[in-house]
């Protein structure tokens, strides 16, 4: 733990200008103040003694009481005679293991001084940046290509995606991030995660937009609308003592001392709201130590809200951040809760927000599925469920269905199965329709704005053995004239190794894989319509397998926003065997593969929804051919002009090399 | 001494006799194993006739099963091969296939299935390609105005 | 052409030579042998035995009388290529990591381990005129490589300089003549073992190896990197191939890295690059461990890797490899 109200100090108060040449050490061992002039000793002795001098009295370290000693923080300040030598301990030291177990962190004072400054500069700066750029200019790209994002090493890039060409880098930084980046959630900005906080850059330079202080901080998440963001660390956050300068120009107020959680208007950089939300103990239900996001957001923004499992749900209000009614809804049990995906789930005027969550058997009373509205709080509808033992909510991406899977036990406990329950949100009164399955479902995925779903099952008695061959099945909804429509089953494939099921997000193909496996990295590749000719009138789908691939040592996988690439990675978080990616097109096909060591991460840019009306893609589609007849040309000007740079590139390369050897060669004669 | 001529005559006459019926039997034997032998080659090449009559029948038998096999295990293969591939064939060319010219039929199928999928699918992907980039270039002139907002 | 593979150590192999001409191929290995091959068919020609330790690398002298090699058992030994006889024996504190005689072969390198507090070097002699040449026991001069020790060193063309690698990924650069130190640069990953050092044919230039993944040609005068060969592989070999300007790599994740036992984790293949493009052409399977040496065969026909399973394989190049070009 390291106290930032020191730092805060250091920055503000005593060093008030020019410190090219101080740096910050952090990772330190921790020493007693008694022995603070003997580990100085040693830095500049043995750790700096090639690096550079330091000042005389140029160290300094702060302390904290600890069982009545008096302990420093692993944070040490070294104030050089010049500024290479402070440059040289950054380029040296910095993320390098120097002693048995301490990697040190170092960096420059005015660095961090830099990312640090007060608020009212950054929000200066960020009006400043929005009238300057158009953020959301990639989506402006004449090719209509995508961006991509390629972490390796300590290397970010952002990147567009030529297919089986090399992508074309737009960006690339060396520590653009101290931990992993992301994506907010309509691809506007990227997001950095420092030891001080958040960054969030974009626009067509890809400057910093903004910049949210929170120590240590190691989850962010957006709203649907990238209005607020959420943030969360480990650390509670710690002030400096009140009157202290440094307490002035941090954006927190008494309030957030000891707080984990924050909320931030993202526009004006303004704390919305902090919760003191500290990590589960070890040994909690999923054996982590947080289950994020910890809130979750209704479609519009406009709430979001938080499970306390076993007792109740509290659901905020934005711009507010208060409880809505002023307290949290009690609700036995409840275990997990899931927002309708859209906001006019209850019709296209009304404000309230559709909410759906479960709770499981207790005392005297069934598990229970119920869908409440919010703000108003009313129950719309339940369902009461027998002999529970696990469920999953599934919304579909149109808020149309929730699905949800129910795992159930026989009477006797000895075997379970699961059942599907499928609430039909925009029929009279929500009617429920079971699906019932004799084995355990294992996944679930909903076609996007459809009525088709994927289920990967298996035997229950097969699920422990070490070889676990697995169902895939399709299902449609039947509309029918006389009879009550159903949900029908369409087909199955069985004998599969798949455990993960990966819808196009524009619906219609999908991936089936096998992640998580030692030895079987399978991909199929099916699509719902395949040779929709020879579909039988009434078939709701026409499945086809339309292609299959293995990515060893796979660990991710994530379709591009517009359905028509696959990438696999394999990344380093989980092993050290050929990490890199692969790209591969909508059927399985492989267009590039890149083998990069310490590979970490490989994310698509998301769009925002189309600017398109509904008529303005009818009529796309049909003078579609004429898009044909342009896009095959542009198609294939760029294939040859790619192919004469890269022959161009290769002879000047040969022509150079030839130069070079002629000059070694009558060198070589002359001697 | 004509009676010790008679005796001699008679003796002669006798010793006569006798060769003639040694002679008579001698031939008699001769023929009874002329005809002993060609009984016996008779009767071997009866038996050879009735043997290889057996053998025929026999190989027309085992002929007979070998193509209920082979049209079996056609039958079969085909039917695995429909089930598992799409095979197309009809009872009657059965008939006339056996289990190689079968997989090459199927081969050759799966080869044509494959081209004909290729080709669909590459088509697929090329309307799913250009459709989403027609879109993406009409709604540019969208996104610009969205940033002069 | 399928390759002849070798079979005539037990354990792993540590460096491959051909002589000048091409016509006899040389296999050190762990197993404390030297086996010397007719290269176009894979025949065994004999064996030179006497090391007591395992053996890291040997050198062939230009007429192919000489042969020298140097081993774990501290020792460095001159044969007689044809008879198999031991002519002289340099004795050292630590083992012998690699030898090479100079361009014109009247003198030899020997690289020394860094061990029990003995530091390591590089030292150079007199070839011996004969066995009875006692004075060329002695050192010309000793390079103590104190900073990181070196694991690879070679001659340049007409012996002006004489280049280390190091295990830190550096390389220095010492004046042939007198030893002295010229420069150091770090060419590799800082941490990272340069594993071989082969230089092309007229030795103006070298091409480094290293565990970094990466190989690098470096000209003599400049010292500079002149080209990088990215892999995703740590290398334990690289080679130069005239006629066509390929490079080959060798390597292989080590067993005690690799985590599960299928073996494409490893990647045992010889790797061709194009030496001026930096473009992998194509890769060569066979081995079933590490690619620990490569040998190209001097007149460009043909190939020679030695892997950590214990095995040569000999590969002659086909009419394709001589037919490739690029279309500019």
């Amino acid at each position: 733990e390291i106290d930032v109200s020191e730092l805060e100090v250091k920055l503000n108060v005593t060093k008030p200008v020019g410190y090219d040449t101080v740096v910050v050490i952090e990772g330190a061992p921790v020493v007693e103040e008694a022995k603070q002039q003997d580990f100085f000793r040693f830095l500049s002795s043995k750790v700096l003694a090639k690096i550079g001098k330091v000042k005389e009295n140029g160290f300094y370290m702060p302390f904290e009481e600890k069982n009545g000693k008096k302990m420093s923080l692993g944070l040490v300040f070294a104030d050089f005679e010049n500024v290479d030598g402070a440059d040289l301990c950054v380029q040296e030291l910095d993320g390098k293991q120097i002693l048995k177990n301490h990697t040190f962190v170092v960096r420059k004072l005015n660095q961090l001084e830099k990312a640090f400054s007060t608020p009212d500069e950054f929000s200066f700066e960020e009006r400043e940046f929005k009238e300057r750029e158009h953020l959301r200019s990639w989506l402006t790209d004449y090719y209509g290509r995508d961006q991509f994002i390629s972490y390796y090493g300590n290397r970010v890039s952002v990147n567009w995606n030529r297919k089986s060409d090399v992508p074309e880098q737009i960006v690339d930084r060396e520590n653009w991030t101290e931990t992993y980046v992301q994506w907010s959630p309509m691809g506007t900005y990227l997001v950095s995660l420092h030891l001080r906080g958040i960054q969030l850059w974009g626009g067509e330079s890809w400057g910093m937009c903004a910049r949210f202080l929170h120590p240590y901080v190691k989850f962010v998440d957006f709203s649907p609308n990238e209005k607020y963001l959420v943030s969360w660390s480990y650390e509670p956050v710690r002030l400096p003592p009140i009157g202290h300068p440094a307490r002035e120009t941090m954006p927190f107020t008494d309030d957030d001392e000891g707080k984990h959680c924050f909320v931030w208007d993202i526009a004006s950089g303004r704390i919305l709201r902090s919760f003191k939300i500290p990590p589960q103990p070890e040994g909690s239900k999923d054996g982590k130590k947080v289950i994020w996001p910890i809130f979750k957001w209704s479609a519009d923004d406009k709430y979001l809200a938080r499970v306390t499992v076993g007792q109740s749900i509290s659901v905020y209000e934005t711009p507010s951040l208060a409880l809505v009614d002023k307290k949290t809804i009690k609700i036995d049990g409840v275990q997990n809760f899931e927002w309708c995906p859209v906001s006019d789930a209850l019709g296209r005027d009304s404000k309230e927000q559709l909410l759906a969550y479960w709770t499981p058997e207790i005392t005297n009373q069934p598990a229970r599925v119920a869908l409440i509205s919010i703000p108003s709080k009313s129950t719309i509808r339940t369902k009461n469920l027998f002999n529970v033992s696990d469920c999953k909510l599934y919304w579909q991406s149109n808020g149309d269905y929730l699905c949800v899977k129910v795992d159930r036990h026989t009477k006797t406990k000895k075997s379970t199965f699961s059942n599907l329950e499928i609430f039909r949100i925009r029929e009279k009164n929500i009617p429920v329709e079971v699906v019932d399955l004799k084995d355990v479902v294992l996944n679930f995925a909903w076609e996007p704005k459809s009525d088709r779903f994927a289920i990967i099952s298996a035997n229950d008695q097969v699920l422990n053995s070490t070889n676990v061959k697995t169902n895939l099945s399709f299902y449609g909804f039947e509309q029918k004239k006389n009879t009550p429509s159903t949900f029908r089953h369409i087909i199955t494939f069985d004998k599969k190794t798949c455990n993960s099921l990966f819808m196009a997000p524009k619906g219609r193909f999908m991936v089936a894989a096998t992640l998580g496996s030692s030895t079987q990295y399978d991909l199929e590749f099916y699509d719902l319509d395949f040779d929709t000719e020879k579909k039988e009138p009434d078939a709701l789908a026409n499945v086809q397998q339309i292609g299959s691939a293995e990515h060893f040592g796979m660990t991710e996988l994530e379709w591009d926003p517009s359905g028509r690439y696959v990438t696999t990675s394999s990344t380093i978080w989980r092993h050290k065997l050929e990490n890199g990616y692969r790209l591969c097109d909508f059927r399985g096909t492989l267009l590039r593969e890149e083998m990069i060591g310490e590979f970490k991460q490989f994310i698509w840019r998301p769009r925002p929804p189309s600017p398109l009306t509904k008529e303005d893609m009818k009529k796309i589609r049909k003078k579609l051919k004429d898009y044909n007849r342009l896009f095959d040309e542009e198609d294939i000007a760029e294939q040859s002009s790619a192919n004469r740079e890269l022959a161009a590139r290769r002879r000047q390369l040969i022509s150079e090399w030839q130069k070079y050897r002629d000059e070694v060669i009558a060198r070589v004669a002359e001697e | 001494q004509e009676r010790k001529a008679v005796i001699a005559q008679r003796s002669l006459l006798e010793l006569r006799r006798g060769q003639a019926d040694t002679l008579a039997t001698q031939r008699e034997a001769e023929l009874a194993a002329q005809r002993a032998l060609k009984q016996k080659q008779e009767s071997e090449a009866e038996s050879l006739r009735v043997q290889e009559e057996i053998n025929k029948r026999n190989a027309e038998r085992i002929r007979r099963e070998k193509e209920a096999i082979r049209i079996n295990e056609a039958k079969k293969l085909a039917e695995e091969l429909k089930a598992k591939g799409g095979l197309e064939v009809n009872a009657e060319d059965l008939e006339h296939l056996d289990a190689d010219k079968l997989r090459a039929m199927q081969i050759e199928q799966v080869e044509k299935q494959n081209k004909s999928m290729n080709e669909r699918l590459r088509v697929i992907g090329k309307r799913i390609d250009h459709l989403e980039r027609a879109y993406r270039r009409e709604a540019i002139p969208l996104w610009e105005e969205d940033a002069k907002q | 052409m399928r390759p002849i593979i070798l079979q005539g150590h037990e354990r792993p192999l540590t460096q491959i030579k051909y002589n000048h001409d091409g016509d006899l191929l040389f296999s050190c290995a762990k197993d404390k042998v030297i086996n010397v091959w007719f290269s176009h068919n894979g025949e065994r020609l004999g064996t030179y035995e006497g090391h007591t330790g395992a053996i890291w690398t040997c050198d062939i002298n230009k007429s192919s009388t000489l042969m020298v090699s140097g081993a774990a058992d501290n020792t460095m030994r001159l044969w007689d290529v044809k008879t198999g006889k031991q002519l002289y024996k340099w004795e050292f504190p630590t083992a012998v990591k690699r030898v090479e005689f100079n361009e014109d072969d009247t003198r030899i390198l020997a690289v020394t381990e860094e061990r029990m507090g003995y530091a390591g070097t590089v030292t150079v002699f007199r070839v011996p005129i004969s066995e009875s040449d006692a004075a060329a026991e002695t050192p010309l001069y000793v390079i103590t490589t104190r900073e990181s020790k070196a694991t690879v060193a070679g001659w340049s063309y007409l012996s002006k300089f004489l280049f280390t690698g190091h295990e830190d990924g550096s390389v220095s650069r010492y004046d042939a003549i007198t030893g002295e130190f010229v420069e150091s640069k770090q060419v590799h990953n800082s941490g990272s073992t340069i594993t071989d050092l082969q230089f092309y044919p007229d030795r103006t230039y070298f091409i480094t190896s290293c565990k970094d993944t990466t190989a690098k040609a470096i000209d003599v005068d400049s010292f500079e990197v002149i080209k990088t060969y990215l892999t995703d592989t740590p290398l334990n070999t690289s080679s130069f191939t005239p006629v066509q300007d390929f490079v080959i790599l060798g390597g292989g994740q080590e067993a005690r890295d690799v985590t599960t036992t299928a073996a494409r984790q490893g990647k045992f293949e010889a790797r061709f690059y194009h030496a001026i493009l930096e473009e992998e052409l194509g890769r060569v399977k066979g081995h079933f461990g590490p690619i620990n040496t490569i040998a190209v065969h001097p007149k460009g026909t043909g190939y020679a890797s030695g892997g950590e399973d214990g095995y040569v394989r000999v590969h002659f190049f086909d009419k394709n490899y001589f037919d490739f070009k690029y279309t500019l």
